[in-house]
Parts: structure tokens; C-alpha cells; sequence
């Protein structure tokens, strides 16, 4: 997506919140859908991911602010007349209407005549590989079937965008894979655009072109998934995302050798253009774990630290091992396996964990 | 092996005071009501045996036909309108109102049933009968008087004195547990307020609003005091015409063929009804 070339948004929220009482679900968001792209809310749960999905389906209404679909404001536009298809979490499918009666529901709403309503339905049940069940109740289904009639329901009147609440989190872990793949798929061929909410770093990672990141009802970051994974904007980022280790410090030497002072020691960082910093500041220091190497007698990189083994998670071939510092910080690192076949990793074990400075990312503690 | 035989000997004896009950006080008698429908009376006194005659007698009578259709068509229109009355305030009770208010409804539909419905019953002669509360007050504005009693108007107000708070109460469970996520789907997919009340909500509540029916439909069928006290006993209700046959006549055996012919009529419907109940799709 070049600037030049800037796709046109479908849906904008202009200073939109959202009030329960004196709570404050969601706070003046602003944020940009364009036409085609796959955008996932992301955050932990609480963070005013739903709250925003749901206005934009307009399920809540906005307390403030006004929200726009292709251009015209939609804040007084009843959910029943805004073609904005939402797939639920508990997928919402009507247990008293089979399979194909559940795919034709929105086109019965829509006055379509009834053969053409087969038709149609029939040719999504088919798209999505499910043509077979089009007789069965929704009881007899498995969890991945339903998705797929769910998806085949909201899909049938052609909408211009998805709506997807947390809609793979009930299916087990090999399902949920599958139907990753599935939606990737079809939001391609469709080129409709799609906001998915979701808890999930994986589920977001794999699917979406952009990634918002959201806490207590703030926007904390947009960005693509390799953006949001490698230049986290804040501290709640840094640690919601990935596996990262903070370190923060205060800034001891600027210009090309950047150096930061911590507890546990005096590091070296490449100097950020992202961040305003000037002698004796306090910034933090963002290290993935996976950017950091293990060695045992001896440091193999600029930047080290002395590190004292506590534990480690193995899964498949990506290990990480659990730390402690000096003051007594936790520190993660990730490592493959066979990398850690001949070391002597046991509890209590010291180790060096070293690491670039070009690999340390900064961010102001102020934005936490 | 022993261990096992306990435990059926354990749930046995437990579960046996239950069936006892049933088996006298339910079993037997039906059992006992259906022979006495073949028994004859002879000297104002029964003979037990076994003939048809009261059957056939009580089948050719045009009375019994005329009286056996208009309890059906009573209770018929008792429970469309019971079931009706009921539907607005159970959803509202369901949908629109806080717990709180919730509570306390359900309770003042609960209320109703400390006093008996004879009494109940009976208290509407002073608001319907002809220099009643209700036609003195029409009369305030220059109506009337209207005939309030002694006709099925009476009647049907007795009826729903006797099911209303029931069928509403039983609505409400049915309609609370709608899972709301079904009616914003529903809306999300372009169906307006009031089509999703017949095309989602009743569906999923059918349950709740096939029980209400049911009870309405067996307690106006088998009623005797609302059309004898408000509906004035003319033209007679089937639970009316057993009474009267067993006075002329102690005519017992052909009492029994109408109670017998009233009990496969509740249990043909009751059937039909939670058949349709629990059937998966509408």
C-alpha cells in the first residue's frame, strides 16, 4: 500500500466513545477501515474491541463521535438496515431453521423470491464446502460445520464487510489453523474487507493485512503484524505482544552510540528516529526474546547480560527459557532446540544472554 | 454382581411410594371408571357388567355431541385468547424490564393462587352480574347495561382468572432464556423489530407458549366452575353434563362414558401438543 495510492476508507470512526454509567468502554477512537484489507482488533478482554465492533454493527450506540460507512454517517442508522453482517462468537446460528433455512435468512428479510434465495444459498454452502449438511439441524453439526454455515449466512447478501467477534475460539487448536486458512482464502477472492476481534496474537498474526492494538479503551497501536511484532509503540504493546524483555534505563550518551544505564547493566543502542530523547532521559528498551543469543562461557554479541536459568517451555522446535536477572528481573529468551542440544541448561544454571544494539527497540515510558 | 442389585434394590424402594400413589390413585381408578361406563343401572341402582349400551346411548344423543363441541370450542377459544392475553406481558416482563421489576411481577403472578378460584371465581358475579361494578360504571357514561354473566363472555373470564398468571409465568421462563445473541443476529441480518418477535422469539420460546396452551386448553376443557357460576350452566359444558346425568337417574355408567371420552380427548391433544413442543424445527 503505497501513500500515493491510499485505498479509500469504508469505515472511519471520528472521535467515537463509548459510556456504561461512568464507565468508559471506549475512548475517543479514531481509526480508518479501508475497502478490501483485513484489519484485526486486538487486546485483552475488557480492552473495547467488541464495544467497537458491535457499534460499528450497530448493536451499541456511540456515546460520542460519529462513525462512517462509505461516506455517510451511520450513528442513527438502525443495525437492521445497515448491511453489516456480524459472525458471534457462539456463532448465533438458529437452532430451529436447518442449515440451508439458516443461510437463507437474510435473503428472506430481503424479500428476494424463493427460488432465487435457494440458489444463492446453495451456492455459498457449496463455496464453503458444506453443500451436503444443507438438510441438517444445526444440533448435528461439529463446531468447524457451524462456523462454516455462520460464515455462509453472513456472506449471502454480499455485504461489503465482515464482522467477525472472536468467531474461532471455541474450535481446538488444528481446527482453528484450518479455518485461519478458510477465512485468508475467501477474504482474497471476495477482496471484501473484514475486522476480526480477537484475543488472540496468532489468529491476527496469521490473517490480517493491519493490526490494532487496543487497551482499556484506547488505540495503543496500528501497524502491520511484522510492525506491531518488531517496533512495539508502547510499553503495553511490548508486553501484550510477543515475547519481549523491557529494560528501562536512562539515556547516558546520544548521537551515534546511543547508551542506556539500567540496573542490570550499560547497553548499547542503535539511535531511533521514532523516539524524542535527550541526555539523562528515561526510556525503555525493547528486547524480543527471540533476537537474543545463549552461549555459556562467553558473550557472543555487543550487549550482554548475566542471566540465571529457572525454566524452560519447550514447543516443538522453538524453546523458551525463562530467566533471572541480577535485580531479580525476569528475562525470556527463545532459541531453537538443537541450538540447546549441548548446553548445560539446568535449574539455577548461569548463562550469557547477548544481544545487537541495532536489535534493541526504544519507547518512551511516557506512552505506557 | 451384589453390589448392583443393592443399588436397584436402594432406588426400588425409594422410588416406590410414587408408583403406589399413581397405581391408586390415578391407575385403578381410571381403570375402575372405564368398567363402570360398561355397567348398567337397573332400579336406580348399578349392575356391574358389560354392555355398550351406555355408549351407544350417550353417542346417538344429540346433546352429548352438541355439548362435547362447544367445551372443545371453549376451551379452544380460551387458550387462543389466554395464550394471546399472555404473549405481551410475558415478553415485556422478559425483554424491557429490570431483574428487579422481574422478581417482583413473578411473585404477584403467584399471589392469585393463596385464595381459591371457586372464590375467585365467585367474586366476579359482583363485578359482571347486571347492577355490577362494571355496568353501574358504564353507566356513569351512558353505555349499557351489557349482558356480563350467564353467557360465554362470563365464562371465558372465569378461564382466564384461572390461567392467565399461570400461562404468563410459564411464557416468561420460556422467553427469559432466549439467548439475546440470536436476536441481534437476527437484526444483524435484516430482520426488524417486530419479524423478529414471530421469526426468532416465538420459535425459540415455542416450549414455554405450547405448555401454557396445554395447561389452558386441559384446565378450561375439564372446568365445572367457571360455566356453571359466571356462564350461568346453559347451555351445559361436558364437565356440567356429567353432573346432570348423574343426578337424573344416578345414570353413573353414562356419566363415566362422558369423563372417558373427555380424558382420550386431553390426552390426544396433550400429546399432539409437546409433540410439537420439542420438535426441532418449525
Amino acid at each position: 500500500m503505497s501513500a500515493t495510492n491510499a485505498p479509500r476508507p469504508l469505515v472511519s470512526f471520528d472521535a467515537v466513545s463509548k459510556r456504561y454509567g461512568s464507565v468508559i468502554a471506549v475512548h475517543t477512537m479514531n481509526l480508518e477501515i479501508y475497502e478490501g484489507e483485513f484489519l484485526a482488533i486486538m487486546g485483552p478482554s475488557g480492552c473495547g474491541k467488541t464495544t467497537s465492533l458491535r457499534m460499528l454493527a450497530g448493536l451499541e450506540e456511540p456515546s460520542e463521535g460519529e462513525i462512517q460507512l462509505d461516506g455517510q454517517r451511520i450513528n442513527e442508522i438502525s443495525s437492521v438496515e445497515r448491511d453489516t453482517p456480524m459472525v458471534w462468537q457462539s456463532l448465533a446460528l438458529f437452532p430451529f431453521l436447518n442449515v440451508q433455512k439458516n443461510v437463507e435468512f437474510g435473503l428472506k428479510m430481503r424479500a428476494i423470491p424463493t427460488e432465487e434465495r435457494q440458489q444463492r444459498a446453495r451456492r455459498w454452502l457449496e463455496r464453503l464446502e458444506i453443500l451436503e449438511l444443507a438438510d441438517r439441524d444445526i444440533s448435528q453439526l461439529s463446531g468447524g460445520q457451524k462456523q462454516r454455515v455462520a460464515l455462509a449466512r453472513s456472506l449471502v447478501t454480499e455485504p461489503r464487510i465482515l464482522l467477525l467477534d472472536e468467531p474461532l475460539s471455541a474450535l481446538d487448536a488444528n481446527l482453528v489453523v484450518r479455518m485461519q486458512g478458510v477465512l485468508s482464502r475467501l477474504q482474497k477472492e471476495l477482496g471484501i474487507t473484514f475486522v476480526y476481534v480477537t484475543h488472540s496474537q496468532s489468529e491476527a498474526f496469521a490473517m490480517s493485512d493491519r493490526v490494532v492494538i487496543m487497551s482499556q479503551g484506547r488505540i495503543e497501536q496500528i501497524g502491520s503484524p511484522k510492525a506491531i511484532y518488531r517496533s512495539p509503540a508502547s510499553r503495553f504493546v511490548a508486553d501484550f505482544v510477543g515475547a519481549n524483555n523491557i529494560l528501562s534505563g536512562s539515556v547516558t550518551g546520544t548521537g551515534d552510540a546511543l547508551g542506556i544505564s539500567t540496573a542490570v547493566g550499560h547497553f548499547l543502542c542503535n539511535p531511533s528516529a521514532a523516539v524524542d530523547y535527550s541526555e539523562a532521559d528515561n526510556l525503555d528498551m525493547v528486547i524480543s526474546a527471540d533476537l537474543v543469543q545463549i552461549s555459556m562461557e562467553n558473550p557472543t554479541l555487543q550487549n550482554s547480560l548475566r542471566c540465571r536459568f529457572i525454566s524452560e517451555e519447550f514447543v516443538g522446535s522453538i524453546v523458551t527459557i525463562f530467566a533471572e536477572l541480577e535485580d531479580g528481573s525476569d528475562f525470556k529468551v527463545q532459541a531453537r532446540q538443537r541450538d540447546l542440544a549441548n548446553m548445560a541448561l539446568e535449574e539455577g544454571a548461569t548463562f550469557f544472554a547477548s544481544w545487537n544494539a541495532s536489535d534493541a527497540h526504544l519507547i518512551s515510558p511516557n506512552k505506557a | 454382581m451384589k453390589q448392583r442389585r443393592q443399588v436397584t434394590l436402594y432406588g426400588l424402594t425409594w422410588s416406590m411410594p410414587i408408583v403406589v400413589w399413581q397405581l391408586i390413585f390415578f391407575v385403578f381408578p381410571l381403570i375402575f371408571l372405564l368398567l363402570i361406563s360398561f355397567w348398567l343401572v337397573k332400579n336406580y341402582r348399578m349392575v356391574p357388567g358389560f354392555d355398550t349400551v351406555n355408549w351407544v346411548k350417550m353417542f346417538s344423543k344429540g346433546y352429548f355431541w352438541d355439548a362435547y363441541w362447544r367445551t372443545l370450542g371453549y376451551a379452544g377459544v380460551a387458550t387462543i385468547v389466554t395464550s394471546i392475553l399472555a404473549f405481551p406481558c410475558a415478553f415485556a416482563l422478559a425483554f424491557k424490564v429490570s431483574p428487579k421489576v422481574r422478581r417482583w411481577a413473578l411473585f404477584f403472578l403467584i399471589v392469585p393462587f393463596f385464595t381459591s378460584y371457586l372464590v375467585r371465581t365467585y367474586s366476579w358475579q359482583i363485578f359482571l352480574n347486571d347492577n355490577g361494578i362494571f355496568n353501574t360504571l358504564f353507566a356513569l357514561i351512558g353505555l349499557g347495561p351489557f349482558q356480563l354473566l350467564n353467557n360465554f363472555f362470563g365464562t371465558l373470564v372465569g378461564y382466564l382468572t384461572l390461567c392467565l398468571p399461570l400461562v404468563v409465568v410459564l411464557q416468561l421462563i420460556s422467553l427469559a432464556n432466549v439467548d439475546r445473541t440470536l436476536v441481534e443476529a437476527a437484526h444483524n441480518l435484516g430482520c426488524g423489530r417486530l419479524r423478529t418477535v414471530f421469526q426468532v422469539i416465538v420459535p425459540l420460546a415455542k416450549i414455554g407458549i405450547i405448555l401454557g396452551a396445554v395447561f389452558t386448553f386441559i384446565l378450561a376443557f375439564g372446568d365445572f366452575v367457571s360455566p356453571y357460576y359466571l356462564g350461568g350452566s346453559k347451555p351445559p359444558t361436558l364437565s356440567i353434563l356429567i353432573i346432570d346425568t348423574t343426578k337424573s337417574g344416578q345414570q353413573w355408567p353414562r356419566a363415566a362414558v362422558v369423563a372417558v371420552v373427555m380424558i382420550l380427548t386431553l390426552l390426544t391433544i396433550m400429546f399432539a401438543a409437546v409433540g410439537a413442543a420439542y420438535r426441532k424445527r418449525t
